[in-house]
């Protein structure tokens, strides 16, 4: 059986997907608003943390207070996330309250109070948040190696720093949002259990007076890579590698998937066996592929204490270089099974689809079916990605450890 | 929906939920023991086993048997905690069959001393990972404070020195107590035949030998303690809070589960508007834990050095105050909505369900329906919140903050 997927656009070019599953009683939508940290303008590093509180604190002729309590009283399980170009806001309840929800999201986004005392804390949360980081090295070397791999301003930290977040004022934060947030370039997937029609005539009431805005053009400075060292005085090493591969948009995309999956797909993968069951230098160790719109790549993390940093480091890079040399027909068989499996088991939940509809829009243009995914997988072989390999090799490394001693680099 | 249970002679319980219209099916087996069940000589064995389970048996490599679980396609792992073990996987209906057989193999381990050695690297790195994870330490150390000799205070992960100590012979020992047809529950859910997995289960684990696997629940209300520990690491302060509330087995857990969230849910509660809306505290957050014959509140609250007192000045009267400054019905309605909506999404995943299958026959020993929980849920009054706090105030509480140097 096909699987459907809708898609309409708002008279103003704004984008509505969904996806409907029938035996589910709930929702799940997100909106992707076109203000992400790599959008805002230069010493605004942070802004979108800033933005993604404050919208919330007030907003359609409701105080902060009135607003959660609606949010809430809707059950709704709210969470926002700030990418390279979006600020993401995605909630997810019972299938009966979506028109409720949705109408409140549209006062949060075109309408918010933005008002300057609720400006400060926003503001000072972000700071307390960006603090916070350093309490948590392991997710705080994801966001460096992001920030040192992608070239500025595509790798920006989501959390900001800590000078430019200071110097931010309630004025400069207004203007970002009048600047950005671009309902024609936003993306709305809905997944569950809804009514299209009905859902894109509140939407077209909503949103479809909305003016388009001129789209952002960014130039990216050149990659560079290299290693980054950040001292911290904790129990581990936490080491972050990160190597170029094709985008999203890649004919060789999902060679790359099989790839990153030969290599850390379940623990009968290559870095899994290497790092931690033979030689038992570390309890996380892991790779995944990561893409934004303009470039990718294959990011590994591993934390072991500072006697075993090296070697892990050391382990991890050869088996990252030699995937090219040799991939048998087994780990061929069960790196498409695993993907495939995953595939099947993530279309269950009304989040994961939402997210992925939205995702694949904007990065492909359109929302790849299971269907499509599954014949593409099935597509690829040992041949296919060893070719892929040897034109893209993993040769060229970025390197970010935090702890309490540095490890020496390719 | 439909309900499945049969007991097999050695007494292991399976129990299943049928749902044709999933597109997956979830495994998983429950072993009643934690860390409340060690001893301190063998702290943290418990979770090293659980480790261990997955280096194989007499016929099957530890690479074997993760070559097994990924030529299934299988999503698949393991968690321990006070007092369970729990093994899982995922799977396409067609394979469940084969996943299942694979861990009624696997949970009889052949615990070889090489494996066992390698595996002692990988355990104490997981315990130095924690330590670089304050908001886990400071729970894990304001537990123990609050336990203190009552054994829900041991740790899961155990200790350096008490993993270093630990022998296979010791561990082997443990396991031929705790891992007895008696104290494990086979769990189902999704879209699966419930004759023919519960045929692989009965055959897998039928000639188990039943064995005496107790387990002490002596109550105990807490210490009430305050410490403190200073670390050259941190940047924030992280707080955690424990008091005692009522049992799994308690018929008022949801009245406690729902009081827990007026006061620290991550949006809209008491500690919301005081603490995170004003920015005095980036992260402030309360929880039921409801366990065997006994329960605690944890909050968790992570904010500056300097805000620490303020912050505490702030948790105290919050606490305090709930009996003039009262609960609302639609703080109640709020409350409930939330965890309603969060039940829903749950059990639309197969291995959501398993989850709350498997606690459900664990404490219970008997089957709740989704619906069954949603009226418990709705029937919670606002004078019931009242009665339980009458029964378990807040104040006095256990309280442990890891702090910048």
């Amino acid at each position: 059986m096909m699987e459907k997927i809708d898609i309409h656009k708002l008279s103003n070019g704004m984008t509505i997907l969904g996806v409907p599953m029938a035996q589910v009683q709930s929702v799940a939508f997100d909106f992707l608003l076109p203000a992400g940290a790599a959008v805002v303008p230069d010493g605004c590093c942070g802004a979108p943390a800033i933005i993604e509180d404050w919208i919330f604190r007030g907003a359609g002729g409701k105080t902060s207070r009135e607003l959660t309590g609606l949010l809430d009283g809707l059950g709704l399980h709210r969470n926002s996330s700030i990418e390279s170009k979006h600020i993401t806001l995605s909630a997810a309840t019972e299938a009966e309250n979506l028109d409720k929800a949705i109408e409140l999201y549209a006062d949060v986004i075109l309408k918010p109070s933005l008002d300057s005392e609720q400006f400060e804390f926003s503001k000072q949360l972000a700071i307390s948040e960006l603090a916070g980081l350093d309490d948590d090295p392991r997710h705080k070397t994801s966001i460096l190696l992001r920030e040192h791999f992608y070239p500025d301003p595509l790798g920006r930290s989501p959390e900001g720093n800590k000078e430019e977040l200071e110097k931010l004022s309630a004025e400069k934060c207004k203007q970002i949002i009048a600047d950005n947030f671009n309902v024609a370039q936003t993306i709305f997937a809905v997944a569950g259990k809804y009514d299209f029609q009905k859902l894109c005539r509140q939407l077209e009431k909503l949103f479809g007076s909305e003016k388009s805005k001129a789209e952002k053009a960014i130039t990216p400075k050149k990659q560079t890579l290299g290693y980054h060292h950040h001292a911290h005085d904790g129990s581990q090493v936490h080491i972050g590698i990160m190597t170029p591969t094709v985008p999203a948009q890649s004919s060789d995309y999902y060679n790359a998937r099989i790839a990153v999956a030969v290599l850390s797909g379940g623990m009968s993968s290559r870095l899994f066996t290497e790092v931690r069951e033979k030689r038992g230098l570390c309890y996380a160790v892991g790779a995944k592929y990561s893409s934004l719109k303009e470039m990718a790549g294959i990011s590994c993390y591993s934390g072991t204490t500072p006697d075993k940093a090296q070697e892990t480091y050391d382990v991890i890079i050869a088996e990252m270089k030699k995937l090219g040399k040799d991939i048998s027909e087994d780990e061929m068989k069960r790196a498409k099974i695993g993907l495939e499996s995953g595939l099947i088991m993530q279309s269950e939940s009304t989040m994961a689809r939402a997210m992925a509809a939205a995702t694949d829009f904007y990065m492909l243009g359109k929302v790849r079916s299971l269907d499509e995914i599954k014949q593409q997988i099935e597509k690829t072989s040992v041949k296919s990605v060893l070719e892929f390999l040897n034109k893209n090799p993993f040769e060229k490394f970025c390197t970010t450890t935090i702890g309490p001693t540095k490890i020496k680099p390719v | 929906m439909q309900f499945k249970h049969k007991k097999l002679n050695n007494g292991l319980n399976i129990i299943g939920e049928v749902n044709k219209d999933a597109q997956s099916a979830a495994v998983g087996f429950f072993v009643r023991t934690g860390a409340r069940d060690e001893t301190d000589q063998i702290s943290g064995v418990s979770h090293y086993l659980e480790h261990m389970l997955f280096k194989g048996t007499e016929k099957l490599s530890a690479l074997d048997v993760n070559l097994c679980f990924d030529n299934l396609g299988a999503q698949y792992n393991a968690f321990t905690s006070e007092e369970n073990t729990v093994f899982y996987a995922v799977t396409l209906p067609g394979q469940l069959a084969e996943v299942t057989n694979l861990w009624c193999d696997l949970l009889r381990p052949s615990l070889r001393d090489d494996d066992f050695n390698m595996e002692k690297n990988v355990i104490l790195e997981e315990i130095a990972m924690y330590k670089d994870l304050p908001q886990f330490d400071v729970m894990d150390r304001c537990r123990a404070l609050h336990f203190d000799k009552h054994p829900c205070g041991k740790s899961v992960l155990g200790s350096e020195e008490s993993i270093k100590a630990l022998t296979s012979g010791q561990m082997r020992e443990y396991f031929a107590r705790r891992y007895a047809p008696n104290n494990i529950t086979a769990v189902i859910a999704g879209n699966f035949d419930f004759e023919k997995i519960c045929g692989c289960i009965e055959v897998g684990c039928g000639k188990w030998q039943p064995k005496q696997a107790d387990r002490i629940t002596e109550y105990f209300a807490g210490t009430s303690k305050k410490d403190s520990l200073k670390r050259n690491s941190l940047n924030r302060q992280h707080i955690c809070l424990a008091s005692p509330t009522v049992s799994y087995q308690d018929k008022r857990c949801y009245t406690a589960m729902l009081l827990a969230k007026i006061i620290g849910d991550d949006s809209g509660s008491r500690f919301f508007w005081e603490l995170v809306d004003t920015a005095i505290a980036e992260t402030a957050a309360m929880q039921c834990e409801a366990m065997d014959k006994i329960g605690a509140y944890y909050s968790y609250i992570q904010t500056s050095s300097e805000n620490g007192e303020k912050v505490m000045e702030i948790v105290e009267r919050i606490f305090k105050s709930l009996q003039k400054d009262k609960i609302s019905d639609s703080e109640l309605q709020t409350a409930k909505n939330k965890v309603l909506s969060a039940i829903t999404i749950k059990n639309e995943v197969p291995m959501g369900r398993l989850v709350e299958l498997g606690f459900n026959w664990v404490y219970l020993g008997k089957y709740q329906p989704i619906e069954d929980e949603i009226r418990r849920i709705k029937d919670v009054t606002i004078a019931d919140l009242y009665a339980l706090l009458e029964e378990f105030p807040l104040v006095p509480y256990t309280q442990f903050s890891l702090c910048p140097k």
